[in-house]
């Protein structure tokens, strides 16, 4: 019996890390409402596609530093393509291939070339943001919506109106981009639990040389993942444009690749590969999202906002690896 | 000061309740070359491992110099008292250059710690030439040749006033030339400087050419020992393999199919110009001593390592070099060495590590049919006899044998026909590996072809039809199911006798 409360606590600590963290909020915040309760699923919408990227990735034993600064390159064209196009429906194409083929640059050269993904990603993240930045002032002011230092939509074509609703209304009490996260959570806890592709990508995190002699070809599977890990990337840019009707080249983005690894590893997926589950990632991300509400609800300097979340990582994480060791060693004792 | 300068013994050794050494005795002489001798698992390693305290005994004593060295046995005592170990696998570190590995944690220093490079160089230097060994001390380690890299290692070994160095197979990596060359500073070694040396090694006309005297161990027992000028290969031999024990043959010979595989004149990494034919249903076994080219050739029939020269061809179809999932659309399956770096995926369960191959073979469906998966479970379950709880258990809770025998299901629910089975009894105790000869032999009676390569040759006369004994990359003889024969084997492969 008691054998099994461990399991049980070793595979789903998520869910007790973010109920602790979500009754403290709800005790803080006196008096939470439905709304606000959803509210949490809108404002961890963005971080959360971006962090099932990561977790797929990290899944394969790999990781993808880049994924902020895609966001940025990716929410910032697609406000170029809006521009243009005019279409909503254009816009959402665009972004979903732009997110794809910046995650296949970095899954060719990961997967097919062998370079370190560490190295890889930290120099497309250099490259897509500065991109970013650099076409914002470089293109005609019509196609960035007038300033040289923000992609800003068009708010007179037709189609802003329904993309802006989108992002910012409800559907059944839930917020739109809620439905969005959720729905996507299912997609890839299904992908990863119930399909080949997602079998082989645990079994290229457990034990590569394994996983290469049943014959799974890793180079394609793992430019595979990096592209579905950009493709999230994609969706997830859409969704800031739509929430926000903009995109800042050098904020918007800035540090995710950071919160989405620290949402990973609080999910339970560990950074070696091969182990843990897709839906913790989901938790992980909302657990920050509910410290950043709690740090609102108490009133407190947001620039301390970054020291709890780092505290929570290391305090999850501890309990996690250290708690077993320390148990071993008292029973070594005794 | 006595003629003996280390005496062994009584040793003895258990791992985990196996006994790998027992009340051995070993005796080595000031100033001789001294062969080991024994099988693979006879307990030379462990011997050497005690010897030079990285395992500790059980019981037993060790005398070296003239004085018990106290236990425990410790890797700086036995240092201290000047017994070095040239492993196998170089212990050098290949980014420094070659005098500061020689002065490795002894550097000279001068005041406030500041190395003295000029004065290490130079006696680095001194030494080479007292070695007649040409190699430049400023060179990296790293872009030294196999053999230079072995004779730094010796080099150092001296450096620390070594007086009695084991070298663990020292020529697998050395061609003709630089195997002369290493003799001649050994002998020179013995002669001049009175350096004891260890001499670990399985190549008949090696041992001949350069030992004084010879010690046979076997199953972990002391067997003989004796001044080789005395004695012959042959007779080494025997004593090394023992008699074999009365072996109750599983062995029918079976009618054989149309050839499925094809090697012709197959050269690749660690073997060359390889000929054979193997028909349907027929069990081949592949045997050597370890780097004599038989895993090497496994690996790249399946495609994990690439052929240079020649040709495959499975089934009448031509094989290209290196792609593991061609080679498994042609119906070939492999069982790699060392299941737990090559087979376990820890992370997976008993039954995703059995379906995993086939995933790979098509796409489609890309849904995972549990039921499905579950049902050819049960029936491999049942086949090969897996003893676990649930197929839901992880992997690694399953005993080696049971583990060998999801993997061996593993190919068979890929459908592969042609199956490479790489040391498939490794790692597996007795019970077990009966086990699996019984089932290989069941397996080629239902038409599977199987080739196994191991270093057991009693277990490849309990199933083999034939069996090819490699010696340096090279096909030594292929020998028919009559003449599979440990003594017969052991000749060939340390090419005592040539075909």
């Amino acid at each position: 019996m008691k054998k099994k409360w461990t399991a049980l606590w070793r595979g789903y600590s998520f869910a007790v890390i973010f109920l602790v963290i979500f009754v403290f909020y709800f005790v803080v915040s006196n008096g939470l409402t439905w709304a606000g309760m959803t509210n949490i699923l809108r404002h961890s919408a963005v971080i959360g596609l971006i962090a099932l990227g990561a977790g797929l990735v990290i899944l394969t034993g790999e990781i993808d530093l880049s994924v902020g600064s895609m966001l940025a390159f990716t929410a910032g064209f697609s406000v170029v393509v809006f521009n243009a196009s005019r279409s909503a429906l254009v816009t959402l194409v665009f972004a979903l291939a732009c997110g794809l083929v910046c995650g296949l640059i970095n899954g060719v050269l990961v997967g097919s070339a062998r370079m370190p993904s560490f190295i890889v990603t930290l120099a497309t993240m250099l490259i897509y943001r500065s991109l970013a930045q650099y076409f914002c002032q470089q293109l005609d002011p019509s196609l960035t919506g007038g300033g040289n230092s923000l992609y800003r939509m068009n708010q007179e074509i037709a189609g802003y109106e329904a993309m802006f609703n989108f992002g910012n209304s409800k559907f059944l009490t839930i917020p739109n981009v809620g439905w969005v996260l959720l729905a996507v959570t299912a997609l890839c806890v299904y992908l990863a639990t119930s399909t080949r592709p997602g079998k082989k990508w645990y079994a290229i995190g457990s034990n590569e040389r394994a996983a290469q002699l049943v014959g799974i070809q890793v180079p394609r599977e793992r430019t595979a993942v990096f592209g579905l890990c950009g493709l999230l990337v994609g969706l997830a840019s859409f969704l800031w444009i739509c929430m926000n009707g903009s995109a800042d080249p050098a904020t918007s983005g800035s540090s995710y690749e950071m919160y989405a690894i620290a949402a990973v590893v609080l999910g339970g997926i560990s950074m070696s590969g091969g182990k843990g589950r897709m839906i913790g990632v989901l938790f992980g991300t909302m657990s920050y999202t509910v410290i950043d509400k709690i740090i609102v609800a108490l009133k407190m300097d947001s620039l301390i906002n970054d020291t709890i979340k780092g505290v929570i990582l290391i305090a999850a994480i501890l309990v996690q690896t250290a708690g077993p060791q320390l148990r071993e060693k008292f029973r070594r004792k005794i | 000061m006595s003629k003996t300068l280390l005496r062994m013994t009584g040793i003895s050794k258990s791992f985990s309740s196996v006994r790998v050494l027992r009340e051995v005795d070993f005796t080595v002489n000031r100033g001789e070359i001294h062969a080991l001798l024994g099988e693979n698992g006879a307990g030379k390693s462990t011997l050497m491992n005690i010897l030079t305290g990285v395992v500790t005994p059980d019981a037993g004593r060790v005398e070296f110099d003239g004085k018990v060295i106290a236990p425990p046995i410790t890797i700086p005592k036995t240092e201290a008292a000047g017994i070095a170990f040239v492993h196998q696998e170089l212990n050098l570190i290949n980014d420094l250059k070659v005098y500061e590995n020689i002065f490795l944690t002894r550097e000279l220093t001068g005041p406030l710690g500041r190395l003295r490079k000029g004065e290490m160089r130079r006696q680095t230097a001194e030494l080479f030439q007292r070695l007649g060994v040409q190699i430049d001390p400023d060179a990296l380690v790293s872009g030294l040749k196999a053999s230079q890299k072995q004779l730094v290692e010796i080099a150092r070994a001296l450096h620390r006033n070594a007086k009695l160095i084991i070298l663990d197979e020292p020529t697998t990596a050395l061609n003709n030339e630089e195997i002369a060359h290493l003799f001649d500073l050994l002998r020179n070694l013995r002669q001049k400087e009175g350096t004891s040396f260890i001499f670990i090694s399985h190549k008949m006309p090696e041992i001949f050419a350069l030992a004084d005297r010879y010690t046979v161990l076997r199953n972990g027992a002391f067997v003989k020992e004796g001044q080789i000028a005395d004695t012959t290969p042959a007779e080494v031999t025997s004593a090394m393999v023992g008699r074999s024990l009365a072996e109750g043959e599983a062995y029918s010979p079976r009618t054989l199919g149309e050839p499925v595989l094809e090697l012709d004149h197959l050269s690749g990494p660690g073997f060359h110009d390889i000929s054979l034919t193997v028909r349907k249903g027929e069990i081949l076994g592949l045997t050597g001593l370890q780097g004599s080219g038989s895993t090497e050739l496994l690996q790249c029939l399946f495609g994990d390592r690439s052929f240079t020269a020649g040709k495959v061809r499975v089934k009448g179809k031509a094989l290209h070099p290196g792609q593991i999932h061609a080679a498994m659309k042609t119906g070939l399956g492999m069982l790699p060495a060392d299941r737990k770096e090559n087979s376990v995926v820890p992370d997976l369960n008993l039954l995703e590590n059995m379906v995993l191959a086939g995933y790979n073979l098509s796409a489609w469906p890309v849904r995972v049919h549990a039921k499905e998966e579950r049902a050819s479970y049960q029936q491999y379950q049942k086949e090969l006899n897996i003893r676990a709880a649930s197929p839901a258990m992880p992997i690694t809770g399953l005993s080696g044998g049971n583990q060998q025998k999801v993997f061996l299901a593993r190919w068979l629910d890929t459908g592969a026909d042609i199956l490479l089975l790489d040391n498939p009894t490794q790692g597996v105790d007795v019970g077990a590996k009966e086990e699996i000869y019984h089932l290989i032999l069941q397996l080629a009676a239902q038409g599977k072809t199987v080739l196994v390569n191991t270093l057991e040759i009693p277990e490849l006369r309990q199933v083999a039809d034939r069996c090819a004994v490699f010696y340096e990359g090279g096909l030594a003889a292929v020998l028919p199911h009559e003449e599979i024969e440990a003594n017969r084997i052991m000749l060939y492969s340390t090419h005592a006798m040539e075909e």
